[in-house]
């Protein structure tokens, strides 16, 4: 099963992010942004174990730029 | 030593501000946010901690308004300097430090013009309709301190700002002196940005600042670098904070701060401000005693000052009384205070002042002894 990542413009979104979904009753943790081919050097991002989607939604509303979504196979 | 120089910088500090900086540099000696492992995150966590508890403390809209500056002064050159543009006209107050002055003065260099307007101590509506009287159709911003790092002389700097969003000119409020001495809600007022010293009313360390803009935007950084995202690019970000914080931040510095703010958070500013006051005006009663002292303002009050008194000893320059009071072991500031355009209002240019500034942990007994000092201060 993946791990869903919601890709951030920085440490300070990914951190501010994390705590608008806490207070949504949605767990999330600041991680580094794996890095892909098409995503190179530094980016942060909110690992979203539940409710990716929602949380996804609940950002956008608030005017959060989210940069896209990852997967990371392997996660537990 | 009885410190009375707090408007140049706090002292001492609280001891949770030294408590702060020594766990950060103990603990959370990463770089803050660069390289995603646990230590670096958690330092990135007391880089956030702060940006929090600022916007919190002045009310901006969220921690990614909230940038971190070396100090005020480098604040006010971010907003100037990114936000005019060749042909520009720009409008400051005849009581602005040289923090303000000095890069305006610059920028005329790029073909950007500036009026300064008349503050009249006491009469907002004299002093808005100043401000007015100066506008023109290619002002694009106004910058104006809330409180003259001098007299003490505060600015109806939320009805400058009203004025300007009637033009549609932004506002940049240098609230130096009174960030932590009086309420400051950045949406409310309608700042657009505000800039702080951190050193001063927040009692954080020296080194220590912050930018907040309100919208979360600035049009560009006057620094580029590192800043730990999109660093594939060699463009820099236009996200705020990261944009305006090129290299690596003073961590001990912002932790300090963070504690700093959270002490004033915890006291309250108004009972601050109130303290600070009782003493300034104690002060100022005690020194209109004497003849040979010359004030040069009403007596402070809350609604028109904040809680800085500057004044002079017929026949002695302000640098001698400084020293001779600083061999009595008293602690002020003399001279022009890096503010020659407020010593120019008051006529002080020539012979500068002796400025006095308490803290929150000056009391009445340090201000007395003062007095007293000052009545020995021709034997010195």
């Amino acid at each position: 099963m993946g791990k869903p990542m919601i890709l951030l413009g920085s440490i300070t979104y990914a951190m501010k992010s994390r705590d608008l979904l806490f207070q949504y009753g949605i767990k999330a943790y600041v991680e580094r942004t794996p890095r892909t081919g098409e995503r190179l050097g530094c980016g942060y991002g909110i690992y979203v174990p539940h409710d990716a989607d929602q949380a996804q939604e609940i950002l956008a509303r608030a005017g959060i730029r989210i940069l896209g979504r990852s997967e990371r196979v392997g996660a537990v | 030593m009885i410190y009375l120089d707090n408007a140049a910088t706090t002292f001492p500090k609280p001891p949770q501000v030294i408590s702060a900086m020594a766990n950060a540099q103990r603990n959370l000696g990463a770089n803050p946010g660069r390289s995603g492992h646990s230590l670096s995150i958690a330092a990135a966590e007391e880089m956030y901690r702060c940006r929090t508890a600022a916007a919190k403390f002045f009310n901006a809209p969220g921690p990614e308004c909230v940038a971190f500056t070396l100090n005020c002064t480098l604040a006010l050159n971010m907003v100037i300097k990114s936000v005019l543009n060749p042909g520009d006209h720009a409008v400051v107050s005849c009581l602005e430090h040289n923090a303000v002055m000095r890069p305006m003065q610059a920028m005329t260099g790029s073909g950007v013009t500036y009026t300064q307007a008349q503050v009249v101590p006491g009469d907002n509506d004299a002093t808005v309709a100043n401000f007015r009287s100066v506008l023109r159709p290619e002002t694009k911003l106004i910058v104006c301190t809330q409180a003259s790092n001098v007299w003490g002389i505060r600015v109806p700097v939320e009805r400058i700002a009203a004025l300007g969003r009637e033009y549609g000119i932004p506002i940049a409020v240098d609230c130096a002196q009174s960030a932590g001495v009086v309420p400051i809600d950045v949406q409310d007022a309608g700042f657009d940005y505000l800039c702080v010293a951190g050193h001063k009313g927040l009692y954080g360390p020296m080194g220590t600042g912050l930018l907040i803009s309100k919208s979360g935007r600035m049009p560009r950084s006057i620094v580029e670098g590192g800043t730990g995202t999109s660093s594939d690019s060699l463009i820099q970000p236009d996200a705020m904070p990261e944009q305006l914080e090129s290299g690596t931040p003073n961590l001990p510095g912002v932790a300090g701060l963070r504690a700093g703010i959270e002490f004033v958070s915890k006291k309250g500013v108004p009972a601050i401000f109130s303290h600070e006051m009782k003493l300034v005006q104690r002060l100022y009663d005690g020194l209109s005693r004497r003849e040979d002292v010359r004030l040069y303002t009403e007596r402070p009050e809350a609604l028109h000052f904040v809680p800085v008194l500057s004044f002079n000893v017929e026949g002695l320059s302000s640098e001698e009384v400084g020293q001779r009071l600083n061999r009595m072991g008293v602690a002020v500031r003399p001279g022009l205070h890096c503010a020659p355009a407020a010593h120019s209002f008051m006529g002080t240019l020539k012979q500068g002042a002796v400025r006095v500034c308490p803290s929150a942990f000056s009391n009445i007994n340090e201000i007395d002894r003062f007095i007293l000092d000052m009545m020995k201060i021709r034997a010195k």
